[in-house]
């Protein structure tokens, strides 16, 4: 074998050996792959937000059956993030920095691991609570739906922003998604407030107490993660070349 | 006309089939690879063009490598055609095996080395002395060939850098690549043209030093089979080479495209006019580095950079080599 037959072109078929190709100058390009593991992680917050309501109608198969295709969702997301680490080298000259795409990716990659973990904690027990304090989980899950979704628009904003090689118009509109991000994290966090008040307040059972603290110190992390990953695609956008 | 001279323009009909089907396809291929073009139209713009630039303005590089480099004017005839003809053959044989191997190679360099082994092999017998080689000519093929990607790079980055300052600023990208879609059917053209006006040297020029040429002009009907040639190359292969490049090449939109087959056709035009023999292949890689370099690209591998060189490292003394042993050999015999 020559050191240098790179298989990339498919060269199974003897013809395609005699061919010689200028499309090696065209590297792997990460973004694609981030979209799709930016996808994964929204419909993961999705099946959370099915798997409480599945909760509160006390549909526990239902809410065991989703806590494993949130499993699956995570190991889909971590090949994708192992794709991308194994591929991204220093020998490709990207249009962001490097190491910032990988811290990204790292923080991003946290979202759907939180994710993950809110979906076993939904199973370990029911818990006895107030309608009300149901009521604004549902509100709170809700509230991140609206971020993820606005998340993964931000992520989606990624092709426009190469098409348009970074024109200030698109980096607006990127940086506006993360405003956005950021404003709804901050909802969240009242939202949490509130809960945690509710619930430290409530004449529930202590260990119920101290498991619905659990969830929503957690999904707390979902929204967090979330900003944390916008802010890091703005440094990302930002720190271009 | 006797059976050597025959086989030598044989020779040189693969050679010239050889570029059309791997390196004019190669560089269509980025006109295709944006859907600038259907297959169709890059077919009949690859044969016209192709044709036109080798057969009306590749008399210049075949100059340089019938006369520039071996001092054809002082040999005896017979031992021309033995020379011209080892070239040809041992140029072929190395462009065969490395694309086989998927060497970025350039068939450029391969006939450039292959003629100056038949320069040193003539040398090494006494017939010419070493210094009546043309070290001159060498020396700026050389430059040449160093120049001619760094060129394309600066041009295409300077390219993409003003669509992107004045138009991506200003204008929605999509309405930008709508009329650039247009503006790539040009330069699909311009890239053709070029090609076929530098590289129909590469086989044109061992068939004219070994047909005796001693006045200033190619004869007409060598230029036309060369372009004959590299047409029916792109004809009845270049599909095929087309196709898998262009699938992996569908990130360079119109105005990237654009930029990159701009810069690649003015550098090698060039070239042709300063009767340079340069690889086509290695000024487009160049070149969309150049773009990538702007920012056009999300991604750029710059491994090909190493390659390259490898290759042309490889090409230069192989070929040489290649071409020393086989003039060595048929002296003897013919």
């Amino acid at each position: 074998m020559c050191p240098f037959n790179s298989d990339i072109h498919g060269v199974g078929d003897i013809r395609m050996r005699f061919i010689r190709s200028v499309s090696d100058v065209f590297g792997y390009s990460p973004f694609e792959d981030l979209r799709k593991h930016a996808e994964l992680i929204a419909k993961a917050v999705g099946l959370l937000e099915r798997q409480f309501e599945a909760y509160r109608k006390n549909e526990m198969d239902e809410v065991e059956k989703l806590r494993d295709e949130i499993d699956d969702l995570e190991h889909q997301a971590d090949l994708i993030k192992e794709e991308i680490r194994g591929r991204v080298t220093s020998s490709l000259l990207l249009s962001v920095d490097r190491h910032d795409l990988l811290h990204f990716l790292e923080v991003q990659d946290g979202i759907i691991n939180y994710c993950e973990h809110v979906g076993h904690m939904l199973t370990f027990k029911r818990i006895k609570a107030p309608e009300e304090i149901m009521d604004e989980f549902s509100v709170l899950l809700s509230k991140l739906m609206e971020t993820i979704n606005e998340y993964e628009e931000l992520v989606d904003h990624m092709s426009r922003l190469i098409a348009s090689s970074f024109s200030k118009r698109e980096i607006e509109r990127a940086l506006d998604h993360v405003k956005r991000v950021e404003t709804y994290e901050h909802e969240c966090d009242l939202i949490q407030i509130g809960l945690l008040n509710m619930l430290f307040n409530s004449n529930m059972d202590p260990v119920d107490i101290y498991l619905a603290v659990l969830w929503v110190v957690h999904l707390g992390e979902i929204a967090n993660y979330t900003a944390r990953s916008a802010d890091r695609f703005r440094i990302m956008i930002l720190g271009r070349r | 006309m006797d059976i050597l001279l025959i086989t030598t323009i044989i020779a040189g009909l693969y050679m010239a089939w050889n570029i059309g089907a791997n390196d004019a396809a190669n560089s269509m291929a980025t006109s295709y690879g944006s859907r600038a073009l259907t297959m169709k139209q890059v077919i009949v713009v690859g044969v016209l063009l192709e044709f036109f630039g080798a057969f009306l303005f590749g008399q210049r590089v075949t100059h340089t490598i019938a006369k520039g480099i071996v001092p054809i004017d002082i040999i005896d005839p017979h031992l021309v055609v033995v020379g011209a003809l080892s070239a040809l053959i041992s140029a072929g044989f190395w462009i065969t095996v490395a694309t086989y191997y998927h060497l970025p190679i350039s068939t450029s360099h391969s006939i450039v080395a292959a003629m100056l082994g038949f320069g040193l092999a003539i040398a090494s017998r006494g017939e010419i002395g070493l210094d009546q080689i043309g070290w001159n000519v060498m020396t700026k093929i050389f430059l040449s060939w160093i120049l001619s990607p760094i060129f394309g790079a600066a041009l295409s980055f300077l390219t993409f850098k003003i669509i992107r300052f004045i138009l991506f600023e200003r204008f929605d990208v999509v309405s930008v690549e709508k009329v650039f879609r247009y503006l790539q059917i040009f330069t699909a053209c311009y890239v053709a043209f070029a090609h076929g006006s530098n590289d129909v040297a590469n086989a044109t020029g061992p068939i004219a030093a070994a047909l005796g040429y001693m006045g200033r002009e190619t004869p007409i009907w060598v230029l036309f089979l060369g372009a004959l040639g590299i047409s029916i190359g792109f004809a009845t292969w270049g599909h095929k080479v087309i196709v898998t490049v262009g699938e992996r090449i569908t990130e360079l939109t119109f105005t990237r495209g654009f930029s990159a087959e701009f810069s690649t056709a003015t550098t090698v035009l060039l070239a042709s006019y300063l009767g340079m023999p340069i690889s086509t292949t290695h000024t487009l890689v160049g070149s969309v580095i150049g773009v990538g370099l702007a920012g056009g690209l999300s991604s750029v591998n710059l491994k090909i950079i190493q390659r390259i060189v490898v290759s042309w490292l490889l090409t230069v003394p192989v070929a040489c080599a290649l071409s020393i042993a086989i003039y060595t050999v048929l002296v003897i015999f013919v």
